[in-house]
């Protein structure tokens, strides 16, 4: 591909020029003189005083303190020098001004009226020291903090632990404090000569600091589509997954959680499904290091040691990540360390898990009448000899012993979490030490999770040039433990029996009926299945200052190992007569290096940022498995597979023994520039070049994703400014190529796999085709366009942001069945084209805001539309996939159920079909039901998700309730069907069905067989309170009774209720059929309440 | 430090962080896979080994499939031997005996296509690789058993396919690129092809003494002559070509390799039972184990003991075998043939009209029909179960025991680790007798029927009871529950004639069936599937 190879060349291009700069650069200044830190440059024609401080202040670390008012606005100041002290530099900043300055501490200039000699003599009255300490509205001590006596130019910082010193003129004094990011706050010391004083945040959105890709920006700054999760979220709830606190809470985030067994994670889907066959999760990002692809699992991260999320969701946004960007980027920052006296702090909950909804079965009265309606409705003929079909349900009844299977196999499920962490430094040395605890038993035996995790994130500042950090963690997850079947237990029958005669688990319930085991036999096998996770990530920052100010330079190295272990021991009293073991392992390595190069300038009203990246990944797979049967007895379990008979022996429900070993490399490089005028327009130009190794042999592997986008900060324009109601709108537009290498390694090989076959008794390998490869495949490509704005009006009383955007993906990466003529069933392919567009609003409002009490209102909505554009270039649908050409990639394609049919009804449109089978629609209108009257009955998607979360603060009191809804989506309903197994299990009394008396016209009979494979789709929408979580928080005065720095109790429930029409366990939940799927899978929706504490020591 | 030290700094880290990826030339981003083979690594004589090992495994997925249990039940109920009881039906049968419902989407019709064009296509890999002239590490000789050995079973499956479907694509090459423009090869070529694949088989395969030996001695389970013959005679039989057919037997039955099973033998000798039923004991099946009738054992182990097995959970006890143990007072055992199910049950026409009284394959070793409690302690040990009203239907259901299989640490027995009996000498003079006949050569055929029946200790046929019916009957009476019934009936143009005379049960009876059911539907999804030309679809479906 000549294109590909020009883009190629180009690019290695760029990075030589880049590293030539960097050597030119380099030479230039070390023949140069060596600079300080606290020497000014500054060549400035015609500004404003303000504007100048300000560009002192980007350029140095002084800060300036100084009333608004007393500056002489219309004063235009020009200056010229190189390298002054600031001294020199104030005095012919402020020459023509009434002005003066003082030099607090190292950094800090303050600015006041020269009122004369009067005032300066005054300083020798300064007679009255007031001390006092500084602190952050979580009790945390803030350094750096100014602190000005009003109307004077005397004044101080905090130091490390908060804390102040400070002489003034007398005891009536009113202390200014101020401090980047706080509303500054006035206090009259009333005669105080020590105070503690309180500073809070100042929320405003624009100006919050958050992660983008490579690097942080304040939000006014961002140009592309970034959301944040509320830190609201991310404490106070009981969630042992990160995924389970983003759900429902942000626009376009579709997070389902299928499961409820604990240690489960969720599925992620950001703005809609982009791809049909590829990966379709988004790329997650920990502390700036790839954490997606590493052999990294969400369970490895502590929601106790997030400090925020964002989610980058726009082309302009995810473009820097390249083939990882296409379905959006989770970037999940950690907590770190800040100057100060040590915190120690303890998060810890204890609650209780229990089944949110029963889909209770038929009782025993009702089991018996099932049997008779199904009898009859079978055997039409004959005539029911037993009561039951099975001896021991026979037995049962006569004796009046009935069992509930579904007490039986469920218990009281807790959960617990307990987090310490301290956390402090000096300016040379941040840490954030963290260590976890969480243990989660489930609401059905023998299931459980446990979590402990340890964190130590450090940064060191080595030299004023240069610093280093690490971030080291370590999580070992815990699913173990033999486990009682749910599925079996809801279908088991009410006479079976629990127990034998001699007090264990009978093992056919139903004797003689073979096919459904004791739920409970589980318990009596042995299970570890374990994973560990250590990371350990270090970077090196260079500022070199000089010439060179403004660049850095970043060295990142990642290396996750993660390794896996799982053994488990089948025995005689679980039903298998000589045993049978299996373990297996794995271990992955992947290392990670990224070279980042930023450079920042100012020139007047122009800021210019640019980042230039070269990176590189790999990880390393190998995985080994054993089985073994046939133990002398059950003592040795799977811990000495030497002791099995036969080793490498398989079942056909288990692999044979085996190794396995895989690679995957990817190496990048990407170049950023922003470009901001005036603060006011903004503009982002990005491009990203990645291979990847699972791309087709025949190309070259490489890809290029370049983007732009356009901000503009409309309330900054001068005619802006007398629109008081509006606080922020920024517009923001932007459009760019991101892309998907999501195939499996080797999806592009030929291969054949080995089969094993006897002869004469002897085992023998074999070896047979497996994949076709296709060694053209490249990369797929999404193309976005996307557009918004934020606003914060009235006062900040509301704000939020509305999003627009249209993607469309190209070259999809298709496992794209083939005519089995071929000798295989599917190929991947670079085929179709999807088009996602779709609306996003976030809504923050704050409804009350008194003294006492608070009201704030977060909404979010989304609502995406998905479709198939084109798939092979002809215009056709495929029919066998199940693609339609303007239909959503998710859909079901079934026939249409219209009823039951009843007697008298006239059938010949569906001669084969009984009274009491189902009735479907002639769609195509032949007078008959054929496999042509499917039809696409809707898609699996929701066509529009929400979230409403309502805060309310009274005193000491917050009470947070969260609200998610998922709407407009379809879901084969597992739960309806049981097939040919209706006479034999227990089904849900909610279902219920059709009999020749109750003619139902929604359920069929029990003796429907649903030879068509019809999948009763339902409408599985929902709406949830999903958390409702209250606290309190200790004040001040209790805290000093207390000794502590602060104390928040909480009490928190999750899925407490759940409104919906679907008929199961859950609508969100996936079940499966018996031999079908995983049932381990199948664990009720729980609801948990937990109490909690979040204390921190002074 | 200096601001020159500095700059060094920079300037050695930026190197070193670059310098890591020195090797981060093309060669970093190439796939190396670790774990699977890739073709061309095959392309020698033991690549091309494991591959016809490949191909062995490949075949027995065609009996073990399992995960629609009732697949057995596919090639035998709805015909004129079998039907099935309403409460034990599975699923992918019901279209074959109610007719009614087999439609395009039939999963039975999908399976079968699908397995035979794999092992069409695995079979093509190694044809063109041993016949790859560049291939110098081997001897013409050694080209040719891997060859013979993969055109055997690649005809094997076009005739299954041919049977089934009729006209369908013919591939001969392996793929190297997705195809989706195949057109039905018209059943000429179909058949052309088979023939030549096999006549290559047959000159080029071993005699089955000559088979090669594995690490427990002689693989009786891989192609021999014999095999290639038999196909063959088959083959010509659908062709029309009956005295070719004929031609093809004389060599099997003269080779003086194979004998019928006359007397008792192997591990259960010195047991009740007679020669006929020996044959079928798991430890009695194989050449090596005695079984001199045996031309082709598909063999399968307990894969408790020796990994590999089986290739699925085989069914064939499960829907063959009685539900007894459902009757309380009876307990699953051994002599019983462990735990069927009987998701299929043998028509009245065979159980009560097909067998003399004396025929061998009527004994009650062979055809079980009386049923005694068995569960220790019970009242009535030992007393026969009555016979009478439903339970005769799946409980106590008459029932080949061609089927049993016992595994005493599986009661419950999903898979079936068996032997599959897929030739023998028996069907060889039933098929020459079927040539015969249609030359018109009654005599011989007559002569050919009482061969198989003499050993049956069944009375002589005359030539002139000889009909093609006849020769149907008496494969029923022979090959019960072995041959594919289906099959023989698509292959012979009976199965409607047969089935509507035969087949009379009135408890879920066989519906709709008619003159397009010779064939199978074409499967709808590769219909769908191929959309760059018409794939079209069997008359009427």
């Amino acid at each position: 591909m000549p294109r590909t190879a020009a883009s190629l060349i180009k690019c290695l291009l760029m990075m030589k020029m880049v590293i030539l700069l960097i050597c030119g650069f380099s030479l230039q200044s070390i023949a140069g003189k060596g600079f300080a830190q606290d020497k000014i440059t500054l060549k400035l024609e015609n500004f404003s005083l303000k504007k100048t401080f300000k560009i002192i202040e980007k350029q140095t670390s002084f800060r300036f303190v100084y009333n608004d008012d007393i500056l002489p606005e219309s004063q235009r100041v020009s200056i010229n020098v190189q390298a002054q002290p600031l001294d020199d530099v104030m005095k012919k900043l402020l020459e023509r001004t009434s002005l003066t300055f003082k030099i607090v501490g190292n950094n800090l200039v303050v600015i006041a009226e020269a009122a004369g000699d009067a005032n300066q003599d005054k300083a020798a009255d300064f007679t009255l020291t007031v001390t006092g300490k500084i602190l952050a509205e979580n009790y945390q001590p803030l350094a750096g903090v100014s602190i000005v006596e009003k109307g004077t130019s005397n004044g101080t910082t905090s130091k490390e632990d908060g804390s102040f010193s400070l002489a003034v003129s007398d005891d009536k004094a009113i202390l200014v404090a101020s401090y980047i990011g706080y509303k500054q706050i006035e206090v009259a010391l009333n005669g105080k000569t020590d105070i503690s004083i309180t500073l809070q945040e100042e929320k405003r959105e624009m100006d919050e600091v958050i992660v983008v890709g490579y690097g942080s920006k304040k939000r006014s700054d961002v140009t592309g589509s970034v959301a944040s999760v509320p830190k609201t979220r991310l404490s106070q709830l009981p969630v042992t997954n990160v995924l389970h606190a983003i759900e429902g809470s942000v626009p376009g985030v579709n997070i389902t959680q299928t499961s409820s067994v604990p240690g489960s994670s969720a599925s992620v889907l950001i703005r809609g499904q982009n791809t049909i066959t590829a990966g379709s999760g988004p790329f997650i990002v920990v502390d700036g290091v790839p954490f997606s692809k590493t052999g990294s699992v969400t369970n490895d991260i502590n929601p106790n040691d997030i400090a925020s999320i964002e989610i980058l969701k726009d082309a302009s946004a995810t473009a820097i990540y390249g083939v990882n960007g296409a379905n959006g980027v989770i970037l999940i920052t950690t907590k770190r360390g800040t100057t100060g006296k040590p915190v120690i702090r303890y998060n810890g909950y204890m609650g209780f898990d229990n089944i949110a909804h029963m889909l209770d079965p038929l009782s025993p009265e009702a089991y018996v009448q099932k049997y008779a309606d199904w009898f009859k409705q079978v055997n039409p003929t004959q005539t029911q000899t037993n009561v039951l079909p099975n001896a021991f349900e026979v037995a049962n009844y006569n004796a009046g012993k009935t069992t509930d299977w579904l007490k039986e196999v469920t218990r009281q499920g807790i959960m617990q979490d307990h987090n310490i962490s301290v956390s402090g430094g000096t300016k040379e040395v941040k840490y954030y030490l963290s260590g976890d605890f969480m243990k989660q038993l489930g609401a059905v035996k023998g299931y459980q999770y446990h979590r402990a995790s340890l964190r130590s994130n450090l940064d060191a500042n080595i030299t004023d040039y240069l610093s280093v950090g690490t971030s080291l963690s370590y999580a070992n997850n815990n699913y173990d433990g033999g486990r009682a079947n749910f599925y079996l237990a809801a279908a088991m029958s009410p006479y079976g029996t629990l127990y034998n005669n001699v007090g264990n688990y009978e093992i056919y319930p139903m004797y003689p009926e073979l096919l459904y085991e004791n739920p409970l036999l589980g318990l009596y096998t042995d299970r570890t299945d374990r994973s560990n996770n250590l990371t350990g990530n270090g970077y090196m920052e260079i500022k070199p200052g000089g010439v060179l100010k403004g660049l850095k330079y970043r060295l990142n190295a990642g290396y996750t190992y993660v390794t896996t272990r799982f053994g488990s021991y089948r025995g005689r009293s679980a039903n298998n007569t000589i045993g049978a073991a299996n373990v297996s392992s794995s271990e992955t390595n992947n290392w990670v290096i990224e070279n980042i190069l930023t450079y920042e300038k100012n020139f007047g009203v122009h800021h210019i940022d640019l980042t230039g990246l070269y990176s590189a990944q790999q990880r390393n797979y190998f995985a080994t498995a054993f089985n073994g049967t046939g133990f002398i007895n059950d003592e040795l379990s799977f811990n000495n597979m030497s002791a099995a008979t036969t080793l490498g022996a398989a079942t056909i429900f288990s692999n044979y023994s085996g190794s396995y070993r895989d690679k995957y490399s990817l190496a990048s490089q990407m170049g950023r520039i922003n470009y901001a005028y005036d603060g006011r327009y903004l503009l982002t130009v990005t491009a990203r070049r990645d291979g990847s190794s699972v791309m087709g042999a025949n190309t070259d592997k490489y890809g290029l994703f370049p983007s732009f986008a356009l901000a503009c900060n409309i309330s900054k324009e001068n005619f802006m400014k007398s629109v008081a109601f509006i606080q922020d709108l920024k517009l923001r537009g932007s459009y760019g190529k991101s892309g998907n290498e999501a195939i499996p390694i080797y999806g592009t090989v030929t291969t054949a796999g080995t089969v094993r076959f006897p002869f004469s008794g002897a085992s023998t390998i074999g070896v047979v085709a497996s994949n076709l490869g296709n060694a053209n495949l490249h990369w797929e490509e999404a193309k976005t366009f996307n557009a918004g704005v934020d606003f914060s009006i009235l006062n900040n009383r509301i704000s939020g942001s509305v999003d627009y955007y249209n993607t469309r993906t190209q070259d999809l990466l298709l496992r794209r069945n083939l005519p089995v003529v071929t000798g295989y069933f599917n190929i991947l392919d670079n085929l179709g084209k999807t088009q996602n567009r779709g609306i996003e609003i976030l809504l923050n409002t704050q409804n009350i805001s008194g003294k006492d009490f608070q009201w704030q209102t977060s909404i979010n909505f989304s609502s995406n539309k998905n479709r198939i554009v084109e798939l092979y270039g002809d215009g056709k649908d495929d029919l066998g996939n199940r693609w339609f050409i303007g239909h959503p990639i998710g859909i079901i394609y079934d026939y249409k159920m219209i009823g039951v049919w009843q007697e008298g009804e006239d059938r010949s449109i569906d001669p084969t079909a009984k009274v009491g089978d189902l009735k479907f629609a002639d769609i195509n209108g032949d007078k008959a039901i054929t496999p042509d009257d499917r039809t696409i009955l809707g898609q699996r998607a929701p066509k529009w998700i929400g979230g409403l979360t309502n805060t309310f603060h009274y005193k000491n009191f917050h009470l947070n309730i969260f609200i998610q809804t998922f709407q407009g989506a379809l879901k084969n309903n597992v739960t309806l069907t049981y097939a040919d197994e209706a006479g034999r299990m227990n089904i849900p009394a909610e279902t219920g069905y059709w009999t020749a008396e109750n003619k139902s016209n929604t359920r069929p009979a029990l003796s429907y067989t649903n030879s068509r494979g019809y999948g009763y789709a339902s409408d599985n929408s929902y709406t949830r309170i999903k958390d409702v979580t209250l606290s309190y928080t200790f004040s001040k005065q209790m805290l000093d009774k207390l000794k502590l720095g602060s104390l928040t109790l909480y009490a928190s429930g999750r899925n407490l209720y759940t409104f919906t029409d679907w008929i199961g366990w859950d609508p969100e939940h996936n079940y499966s059929f018996r031999g079908s799927g995983d049932w381990t899978n199948n664990y009720p929706l729980t609801r948990s309440i937990v109490f909690g504490a979040n204390v921190t020591l002074r | 430090m200096t601001q020159m030290k500095k700059n060094i700094i920079l300037l050695i880290s930026i190197c070193a962080g670059l310098q890591l990826f020195s090797s981060c030339k093309k060669s970093f981003l190439n796939e190396e896979v670790y774990s699977s083979y890739a073709p061309e690594t095959l392309a020698d004589s033991l690549g091309l080994e494991a591959s016809v090992v490949g191909l062995h495994n490949h075949l027995s997925t065609f009996f073990s499939y399992s995960g629609p249990q009732g697949w057995p039940s596919v090639w035998h109920a709805g015909t004129d031997i079998a039907f099935v009881p309403p409460t034990q039906k599975q699923g992918i049968e019901i279209p074959y005996y109610d007719y009614n419902q087999l439609i395009s989407t039939d999963g039975a019709a999908s399976f079968t296509w699908n397995w035979a064009y794999q092992m069409i296509n695995n079979a093509n890999i190694i044809i063109k690789n041993a016949d790859n002239p560049n291939l110098t590490s081997l001897t013409e000789t050694g080209k040719k058993a891997f060859s013979s050995e993969a055109r055997f079973l690649r005809a094997y499956a076009y005739n299954i396919l041919a049977t089934c479907f009729g006209k369908v694509p013919l591939t001969v090459e392996p793929l190297a690129a997705p195809k989706t423009d195949f057109v039905r090869a018209s059943l000429d070529s179909v058949n052309n092809q088979i023939v030549q694949d096999l006549t290559f088989a047959a000159a080029n395969l071993p005699d089955i003494d000559n088979v090669k030996s594995g690490s427990k001695g002689k693989m009786y389970a891989r192609a021999n002559k014999a095999m290639a013959q038999q196909l063959l005679a088959e083959v010509y039989l659908r062709m029309g070509k009956p005295d070719l057919a004929e031609q093809q037997c004389n060599e099997i039955i003269n080779s003086g390799k194979f004998s019928l099973i006359t007397a008792r033998y192997g591990i259960k000798a010195s047991q009740p039972g007679d020669p006929f039923s020996d044959m079928f004991w798991f430890g009695n099946q194989r050449r090596g184990q005695g079984n001199k009738e045996a031309i082709w054992v598909m063999e399968f182990e307990n894969p408790s003991s020796v990994p590999g097995g089986i290739t699925n959970a085989p069914q064939q006890r499960r829907n063959w075998g009685a539900a007894y143990y459902q009757i309380s007072g009876m307990t699953i055992c051994d002599s019983l043939g462990g735990r069927g199910i009987a998701r299929l049950r043998l028509t009245d026409w065979v159980v009560y009209g097909l067998y003399e009284t004396n025929d061998m394959r009527n004994s009650h070793y062979n055809l079980r029909r009386k049923f005694y409690y068995n569960t220790p302690g019970n009242a009535k040990y030992g007393q026969e179960v009555p016979y009478a009203g439903a339970d005769t239907v799946f409980k106590i259901a008459p029932h080949t025991t061609k089927w049993y299989q016992f595994d005493p640490n599986d009661v419950f027995g999903f898979a079936m680790v068996k032997d599959f009996i897929l030739m023998r000498l028996g069907e060889t003079y039933l098929l020459r007798a079927e040539a015969q006949f249609k030359q018109g050569k009654l005599d011989d055929a007559a002569a050919s029927l009482n061969v198989v029946r003499a050993r049956a200790n069944a009375t002589p046929v005359t030539s002139t009871e000889v009909t093609l019916d006849y020769i149907l009957d008496e494969r029923a009476r022979e090959l019960l529950a072995e041959e594919n019934r289906r099959m023989t009936l698509m292959r012979t143009g009976t199965l409607v004639t047969r089935t509507l005379a035969r087949n009379t049960q009135t408890i879920n009876p066989v519906l709709g069936l008619s003159a397009k059911h010779l064939l199978m539907p074409i499967p709808k999804s590769e219909i769908d599937l191929n959309k760059d030309a018409v794939l079209e679809q069997n008359p009427n479906y």
